[in-house]
């Protein structure tokens, strides 16, 4: 039933669901970091450096962007949907929204790849 | 027959969607707040970014950057954000418990509403006086 509701012919599942396992991820993502930040609490420069500096912090932090970047999308797109009914001018919107998310991700892997 | 009686009787029924005369359900509210603040923490992504390259850039980025966030201005701006994002984040865990049909009566789903929105409030006022002390 809930693979049938996944293939193609249901388009509209598929983004429900993405957007509830992104979300989902983030959450997790998120109280974890949280309860590393209340556990280490890291106080200046260097402890903060130590703290985003291990590879799997970096990568968790960018697996979390990610689901970021496909929930926001998914929510933009759909807020677009709804109030902007000059089809032209949603169009440039859209793709101006998805170039930005686009930079985004490009952006924190600079950033996570540099530290 | 009957049906297309029905959606004519549908088509010629009054309509009012002027916000300025609707009073909006409490669900409805926290609906639309969910949205604003999803749009919120969208148009704050670059914000965060650029906070967090400076915060694990050199020590002399990361100590101006701290000393940014200890104007009056952008801490007033962080606890919008930091608004935005409770009240995100508890109304999409209300959506999610929602999913697996948690609370789903109109009288619960209301009751989880206002519970929302309380537990938004004292979250956002610890946060300012957090952010205040430090």
């Amino acid at each position: 039933m809930l693979i049938q509701l996944l293939t193609k012919k249901y388009p509209g599942m598929r983004l429900w669901l993405s957007q509830r396992l992104t979300a989902l991820v983030m959450t997790i993502y998120l109280v974890l970091l949280l309860g590393l930040l209340l556990v280490i609490q890291p106080n200046g420069y260097t402890a903060w450096h130590d703290f985003v500096s291990p590879i799997w912090f970096r990568l968790a932090t960018l697996l979390f962007f990610m689901c970021l970047l496909m929930h926001a999308w998914l929510g933009v797109t759909d807020v677009l949907k709804d109030y902007i009914f000059n089809k032209t001018l949603r169009a440039y919107l859209q793709v101006a929204v998805e170039l930005a998310l686009i930079g985004y991700l490009f952006w924190l892997a600079f950033i996570l790849w540099n530290i | 027959m009957q049906k297309t009686t029905a959606n004519h009787k549908q088509k010629n029924r009054p309509k009012n969607l002027n916000l300025f005369t609707i009073r909006l359900p409490i669900n409805a509210i926290v609906s639309i707040l969910h949205r604003v603040s999803g749009i919120g923490l969208f148009l704050a992504l670059p914000l965060i970014l650029l906070a967090f390259q400076a915060s694990v850039g050199t020590p002399r980025h990361y100590s101006s950057l701290m000393q940014i966030l200890d104007t009056w201005i952008i801490k007033l701006v962080l606890i919008g954000f930091a608004w935005a994002f409770f009240h995100h984040f508890f109304a999409g865990i209300r959506h999610l418990l929602q999913d697996i049909h948690w609370m789903t009566s109109l009288q619960k789903a209301r009751f989880s509403s206002r519970v929302l929105l309380w537990l938004v409030a004292t979250l956002v006022v610890i946060f300012a006086l957090c952010i205040w002390m430090w």
